[in-house]
């Protein structure tokens, strides 16, 4: 019943507004949208990106369901979570846990650490940068993913929004009891959605990417948490390393 | 591979992992628990549930590593400036950070050196042989000795194709 009000509450909403739709009028009216670019799609990006800057410290979690397409296409799922302690410009600890291997990465404004506890092997590389910076060298010189990477880069240049080439809104549903706007984009060879936190301080609550450079289309969602009042300590940012601990060389990233 | 036992046990055990990993004894598992585990301590378990028991994939089918693509994991890394780089470039051997299985024998691999060096990909020791270097490359944990790369797993260690 609240979903059957709200529908007609939003798309008045929608009319509303002459400037985001000055294009997409028929789209409102249940016509095909002459161009498959919601500009209110992208914005919703763009408020998102914006209030995500402005979140100075953090604590984000995340439960992800990735796939692996085997040689005949048949697809085998793997779950993996992250934890990750933020605090801007340039602080970063992520814990990230799979069925086979623990990973810790550290980020003190000066130094990057990555450490894997079941060897007991860390390798420290000096760095200085923002977050934003950090996660695109650390994938270009390193071929090291930070999980959910696209929190640090939304908002920011290394996120341009001009290259999706189809966004709509699919509605609202809930996420974990938070009411969200639902919206779907597609951008090259990946097709993406996100679940975005209604209201006026929005953020990211679950993404869901399918990577479309496959017949078997390989598919990953994270489900989103958020502490905006972590309680953080003088060595939650400090790579200190364990007892019997040894220093690795991570080797540059090779292209093929 | 100097230990001629050694060879001999690596090829033995490659056998069994070419045949499907059917029959890995249980003893060597016990004493690869002794000899590969390396200052795991505490921390000597994979993550996952947090139970001090490790995952044990030896009876994976060896068809499980025969990965031609995987998911993708965010929307913006490498796709400013190039949308399709960083998609296709996972099918291959770098993975996002959920993903740390390594291939360790596509088709092609397996056949091309069997019986070749002593150190076939696929095969699976107690520990690497002395001279082996450990390094990290791209955030996982490898030895790499000369040509031929170590991938831990579980207590033991792998022969992988060579990451790059």
């Amino acid at each position: 019943m609240l979903h059957k009000m709200l529908v007609p509450v939003l798309l008045a909403t929608a009319l509303a507004a002459p400037g985001l739709h000055a294009q997409t009028g028929a789209a409102a009216a249940g016509q095909p949208a002459a161009s498959p670019v919601d500009p209110a799609a992208i914005q919703a990006l763009k408020d998102m990106g914006a209030h995500l800057q402005t979140l100075k410290r953090f604590r984000v979690s995340t439960e992800l369901t990735g796939e692996r397409v085997l040689a005949d296409g048949q697809k085998l799922q793997h779950t993996a979570t992250a934890r990750m302690d933020v605090e801007r410009p340039n602080r970063l600890r992520a814990v990230m846990t799979s069925s086979r291997s623990e990973r810790e990465l550290v980020y003190d404004g000066k130094t990057v650490t990555l450490y894997t506890p079941a060897q007991k092997y860390y390798s420290t590389v000096p760095f200085t940068g923002s977050l934003a910076e950090l996660v695109e060298q650390l994938e270009r010189r390193y071929g090291v993913e930070v999980p959910l990477a696209d929190l640090f880069l939304w908002g920011t240049p290394a996120a341009p929004l001009d290259k999706i080439e189809s966004a709509m809104n699919a509605g609202q549903t809930f996420i974990g009891g938070d009411l969200c706007d639902h919206y779907a984009f597609r951008q090259g060879k990946i097709d993406w959605q996100i679940w975005i936190t209604a209201g006026g301080k929005p953020l990211p609550r679950r993404l869901v990417i399918t990577n479309r450079a496959d017949d078997a289309r390989p598919q990953s969602a994270s489900l989103i948490d958020w502490n905006l009042n972590p309680a953080f300590t003088g060595t939650t940012f400090r790579f200190t390393p364990a007892k019997g601990a040894t220093a690795i060389e991570i080797l540059p990233r090779k292209t093929k | 591979m100097r230990n001629p036992f050694t060879r001999l046990f690596a090829v033995s055990l490659t056998v069994l992992a070419l045949a499907g990993f059917v029959a890995v004894p249980a003893a060597d598992a016990a004493g690869g628990a002794r000899a590969g585990n390396r200052g795991g301590g505490d921390h000597a378990r994979a993550g996952g549930g947090g139970k001090n028991v490790q995952v044990n994939n030896s009876r994976a089918d060896v068809r499980t590593n025969n990965v031609r693509s995987t998911s993708v994991n965010n929307v913006n890394v490498n796709r400013n400036v190039n949308v399709d780089v960083d998609v296709d470039r996972r099918g291959c051997c770098n993975n996002g950070w959920d993903n740390d299985y390594h291939p360790i024998a596509t088709a092609a691999a397996v056949t091309a050196t069997v019986a070749v060096t002593s150190a076939v990909v696929g095969s699976i020791v107690n520990a690497p042989p002395p001279g082996c270097v450990p390094v990290n490359y791209g955030g996982m944990i490898y030895q790499q000795c000369g040509g031929v790369w170590y991938q831990p797993q579980g207590p033991q260690f792998v022969v992988v194709n060579p990451p790059y």
